[in-house]
This record gives structure tokens, sequence and C-alpha cells, in this order.
């Protein structure tokens, strides 16, 4: 595991999707976040994409990456290679924004102590992803959790189930306009 | 015989195991694929006691949340409740006492100690053997003695609070914590004589159950499994959090990687843990046992945070979105057996069926923390 | 009823409440002194059922499978709280668990707790003892609470 190149690839990536979309400035922004920071207080925004290196005792993680959604396989790809471990993902649903965010949350077991959170925004009424199933293993139950939970539907899944809820539930209990059953 | 011809002659038959079965220690199901004895496909099926322990991060204010921890894992759930209130603290930069540091990681350390020794007891009894679940059980019940006198619970503690804990220790805690490691110490020797030497027990357990490192890591295995797989990768030493890195205490590893190893690891985790309780009673500083100020109302500033603690049965995590209220925007909790199991689909092909629960004892399940 | 000397339970754990219940079948409670420590892993030898946990929506038709399968006559205990209401996890808008065991079975003895102490389990057991031979054994005195009734 090499912390420089998972750095310069991701940041690479978040570049790269700033510059699929014309309209937007043509330089990556990179935002670097001091220690502690409190710039960002203000009602959670959608951020741009670009990554960012936090300060692991007060946020968890070291970097924290947000990609376009045809990116995270990408970037599951570079942090594979390098060794890391998927430990988590999940969903957010911004219900204000009409999106959701998936949040990929990796480690690394090897000795250092390195963590890497990847974001994705989706829209809320087309939630389709591409699945990370054929680089981790591990994302086949993390994605059927998610769609349990959210409705998002992981592109390529091969057995997109539902897991944690009954097989014949239709109802996606964390999402926030979801009123109980 | 051509091998199409054998596989046509093969019979290959459906097996439900669970939701109830006393050998998947709750409501896990199994639907399992069997050639004869072996296994050819075992798919894991989950959600028979989901209770909705995120949803309820969304709707309660983050101290009513706190019970909550104690139900994840019934059976080490100080160090969940340990997560939790870390996480909060780290949220609203609360600094909690150094008296308050050392007891929680006393107890943590206690409940593992029991936490393993259940485990121990209900392992070798899925393996046939009674006894030694008596044997646990007499040890775990001077533990939960211990604990009951401080948190007021035997099994679902909530027993720390945001910047301290609900209740301070005396000195008869620690001197019946002092008298239970002697206790335990005496009883360790028997332990491995009865049951680790035993050559029935060897036989089940070396050599079944491979799981390589590569695996663990693809499928994001923690814990005990990982560190029987000879990953040294301990959350307490890796990412340090409490007062561990004032303490002195060895990961056990074994790089055999079969069932064997994951039980020699746990059981070397017990002796660890006297090792820390002991230098918590050597080290414990006076003071007081709650920060001064802690907001009565807990409202954590916009932003997520991710915190990690090492689980009787690996890594737990927590990410928790904060939207500035006093309830939560998203608790996602990262549940460590939830992804040991994932690997038990792909490890247990062609196992033999006893050897498959054999080695299913051996991942340490506990089915309410994996459905959440 | 002869029975009632020796109640045969389910093993049949859902979830915290299952520890408690192995605990007081194990060393220091040793359910055996009052005769209902054969616990069967099949309903189809058992007397009694012992909901010991949650029971989530997924769960239910297992449950009733379980009791149906049961041969009479059987009795029913619902341990804990999630076994008797739902306890901790019934709130509005709560989409997974069944709110209490007597919903779809014939319940006969409540032990509130969460989760119940072995001594609460077992107090259970003899007071389904009780309801079934119609009177408390006098080799099983009651034990008086120190509280006053208000």
């Amino acid at each position: 595991m090499n912390k420089a190149t998972i750095t310069t690839q991701l940041r690479g990536l978040a570049a790269t999707g700033m510059v699929a979309e014309p309209e937007t400035a043509p330089a990556p922004v990179v935002e670097e976040v001091e220690e502690g920071s409190k710039a960002k207080a203000a009602p959670p925004a959608p951020r741009e994409n670009g990554l960012l290196e936090v300060d692991p005792a007060r946020k968890g993680v070291h970097l924290d990456v947000q990609l376009n959604a045809d990116q995270v396989v990408a970037a599951a790809q570079v942090l594979d290679a390098e060794g890391m471990q998927l430990e988590a993902i999940t969903g957010v649903d911004w219900i204000n924004d009409n999106e959701l965010e998936l949040v990929y949350d990796y480690s690394y077991t090897g000795g250092e102590f390195f963590r890497v959170v990847v974001r994705a925004r989706i829209p809320r009424d087309e939630p389709n992803i591409d699945t990370l199933c054929n680089v981790y293993p591990s994302a086949n139950w993390h994605e059927r959790e998610t769609y349990d939970f959210f409705g998002i539907n992981f592109e390529g899944h091969p057995q997109l189930e539902n897991l944690l809820l009954p097989e014949d539930s239709d109802f996606h209990p964390l999402l926030k306009d979801f009123k109980g059953c | 015989m051509s091998s199409q011809a054998l596989s046509q002659n093969q019979e290959v038959f459906e097996l439900n195991l669970g939701p109830q079965h006393p050998a998947t220690h709750g409501v896990l199901r199994v639907k399992l694929v069997m050639d004869g004895e072996y296994v050819v496909d075992a798919e894991p099926v989950l959600g028979y006691i989901h209770r909705m322990h995120e949803l309820m991060g969304e709707n309660r204010t983050w101290a009513q949340y706190l019970p909550n921890m104690g139900r994840l894992d019934y059976l080490s759930a100080l160090s969940y409740n340990l997560g939790y209130v870390e996480l909060v603290e780290k949220m609203m930069g609360i600094e909690v006492p150094e008296r308050a540091e050392y007891i929680r990681v006393l107890t943590t350390e206690l409940n593992r100690i029991s936490s393993h020794l259940l485990w121990f007891g209900a392992f070798v009894l899925d393996l046939g053997g009674f006894t030694p679940l008596l044997y646990a059980f007499d040890d775990r019940e001077q533990i939960l003695d211990l604990l009951e006198s401080v948190t007021g619970s035997r099994l679902t503690y909530c027993y720390y609070r945001f910047g301290g804990l609900y209740n301070d220790v005396d000195d008869d805690f620690l001197t019946g914590c002092t008298q239970f490691l002697k206790r335990l110490r005496s009883r360790m020797p028997m332990y491995h004589d009865l049951v680790t030497g035993n050559v029935i027990l060897r036989q089940r357990l070396v050599d079944v159950g491979p799981i390589s490192a590569e695996m663990c890591r693809r499928y994001g295995a923690t814990g005990p499994v990982l560190r029987g797989s000879g990953v040294n990768y301990d959350v307490r030493k890796n990412e340090p959090y409490s007062i561990y890195p004032e303490l002195d205490f060895d990961v056990p590893v074994y790089n055999e990687c079969d069932s064997m190893a994951r039980y020699m690891v746990r059981m070397d985790e017990i002796d660890q843990s006297m090792r820390i309780i002991e230098q918590c009673i050597a080290k414990m500083p006076q003071g007081d046992i709650m920060a001064p100020k802690v907001p009565k109302m807990i409202k954590p500033e916009p932003g997520d945070y991710y915190h990690a603690v090492e689980a009787a049965r690996g890594t737990f995590g927590i990410r928790s979105v904060s939207d500035g209220k006093n309830q939560a925007y998203r608790m996602k909790l990262r549940a460590p057996t939830f992804c040991n199991l994932s690997l038990f689909q792909e490890a247990s092909k062609g196992m033999l069926l006893a050897d498959a629960l054999a080695f299913m004892g051996s991942l340490d399940l506990v089915i309410p923390e994996i459905d959440r | 009823m002869g029975r009632s000397n020796s109640l045969w339970p389910m093993t049949f754990g859902l979830a915290c409440c299952a520890i408690e219940m192995m605990a007081a079948g194990a060393s220091r409670f040793d359910l055996s002194r009052f005769g209902a420590e054969v616990f069967r892993p099949s309903p189809r030898q058992c007397d009694v059922m012992i909901v010991a946990g949650t029971i989530s929506k997924k769960m239910l038709p297992a449950v009733k499978t379980l009791y149906d399968q049961m041969p009479e006559p059987k009795w029913v205990i619902a341990m804990g709280n999630c076994a008797i209401s739902g306890g901790p996890f019934k709130f509005d808008g709560q989409y997974g668990i069944v709110e209490g065991a007597d919903t779809f079975l014939p319940v006969d003895i409540y032990i509130p707790g969460c989760p119940p102490r072995p001594e609460a389990l077992i107090e259970g057991i003899l007071q389904l003892e009780e309801k079934i031979v119609g009177y408390r054994r006098p080799r099983w005195p009651r034990v008086e609470s120190g509280l006053s009734q208000p």
C-alpha cells in the first residue's frame, strides 16, 4: 500500500470527472481542508468532485474522495491494486437535493493506519450505479443491504435480492420519505 | 466414466439449515446444496432478526440511542458502547478524564473475556463436547457479577456516557477483578489440557476451513478470523484509540489459516486481555469520571464522521452523518461478523457438512449483530 | 399432571434473551434442579416453547411452524420485553418486528426484563408448573419480593 500512489490516482480520477462536464471550470478543484476547519459547517450541500485530505483524529478517515457515479469502479480498482479492503458500503438519502449518496469505506489491514472514503451521488428518481462485485466479492452483501434500505439498483450485480428484509417486501425503509408499513 | 456421466449420476439435493437450528447460534438460515455429505453450495440467508437499529439511529436522539448499542452484539456489548460514545465525543470534541478511560478499557476487556469464554463453550458444544460449556459459564458468571456490580446489568450493558461513565468503580470491584484474574489464570491451563490438546478436537479443527489472508482482504474479514490467517491487524494497535497505546499487550497471530488457528487466537486473546486488565488496575488514576462540561443536548456539527473499535469479533465501525440536529441524519453500523460470514459461501465449498459447521462456529457469529 | 415435574423446553434462541436462557441451563443457575434442563432441538419432543428474543416479521412464519409442530399439550413462555410487546424495538414507523408473541401464539407466562435474569426464567417455569397443576408445589416455596405493593 502506497499512500502517495492512491492519493495521486484518486485525485486524477476526481479531476477527470470535472473535465467530463464541459460547463464547469477546466481546472480540477482540489480542496485542502485544514485540521479542524469549520469552513463547511453550513447545512450539508452537495460538494464538488475532488479529493480532501482530512484529519483522521476528527473525521476518522484520511482521504475523502467524491467522484462521479461511473467512477466508483475505477476507484475500487485503484484501491484493490494497493491492497486496501472494502469495509462497508452504505447510502445516505439527501431528499432535499433529490439525490442519494453512496459511501464506500476502505481500510488497510497491512499495518499502517489509512482509511479512504469514496462517495458518489446519484439522482433519487434514477438510482442506478455500477456494481463493485467484480472487484471485491464482499461488495455483494453490502450492495444487497443497500438495495434493501434505499432501493439503489446496482447494475451487473449477480443476485440483487432482499438480504435483510423479507423476500417479498417492496419498501425501502431508510429513504427519508418512508412512513412505516 | 466421463465427467459428464459422473455429474449425471450424482445426486445433488437441497438442504435447509435453520433458521431454527442449534448449530447456527441463533436464527441464521443456510441454503445448502449437498452432494451426499459434501457441501456443493452454502448460501446464508439473513434478516431473521433484523431489528432496525439503523432506522432507530435516525429517529432517536444521540443519548437515546445508547441502549441500542448494548443490544447489537450482546456478548461484547461494552465494545459497542465504547465505539459509539467515542464517536460522539469525537464529533463534539469532548475530552474524557483519564480515570474514566482506564475504567472503560478495564470493563471492555472483561467483557471481551466473557465473550470469548461463551464462544469457547458454545463452539465446543457444536463439536459435541458439553462439559466445557459448564466450566466456561462458571468463569463467565464471575465476570458478570463484577460487571453487574458497576453497570447494573448482566448482559445488555449501557454503562458509558458521553464524556465519561455512569458510575464510578470502588475498591471492592478492583479487588474482585484481581481475584478473578488469579482464578482465571489458574483455570486456563485446565482449559488447554481439557480441550486444546484433545485429539478429537484437533482432528475436527486442524486444516479445516482454510481462509487465506487474501480471501480475508477481499471479503473484508477482521478480528480473530483475520489474525488466524496470519495478518497482524488489531484496531487497538493499528488505529489506537482510548488509552490502548499506553498499555503493553501483544496481538496473537497464527499463520495456519484453519479453524484451530482461530481457536488459538481467541484463547490467547483471553490471556492478553488479562494482562491489559492487570495494567489498568495497577495504573488506575484517581479523579473524576465525567468530563466537566458535557452539553445536555448533543448537537454535533454537520458532516460525517467515522470511528472504528476492536470488538470481540472484529472491527466495529460507525459512520454517522449529522445535520446539526439532536438526532443523527444517518447511522451506519459496520458489523464485523457480517463481513466474516460473507466469506462462508466461498470457503465452505467442497467441505463435509460437519466440517462446515465447525468452520462456521470458528467464525464466532452473533446473528442479531449481522442482521442489525 | 406428571409432565409438569419435568417440562422439556425447546432449544430456540432468537436474540439476547437466549444467552440468559443458556445461562439458566448452565453451571450456576442449573435449571435441572427444577427438572426443566432437557432442552430439545426438535419441536416434536418439546412441551414448552420459550420465545426468547425479538420476533421479526421474516421469522414469524418459522415461529408459527415450530409451534404447530409441537405435540399437544404445549405451553408458551414469552421471555423478555421483545417477546411481550416488541420491547425497545417498538416505535412508530417500525417495519421489521412483531409486537409481541401473543399476537399469534397463546402465551401462558410473561417474563419481563431486557433481558430477564436467569432467576426470573426459573420463576417463570415454576409459575407455568403452578398453572398446569393448579397449585404451587410446597417444595418450591414462593420467594416474596421485598417491594410492597401499592
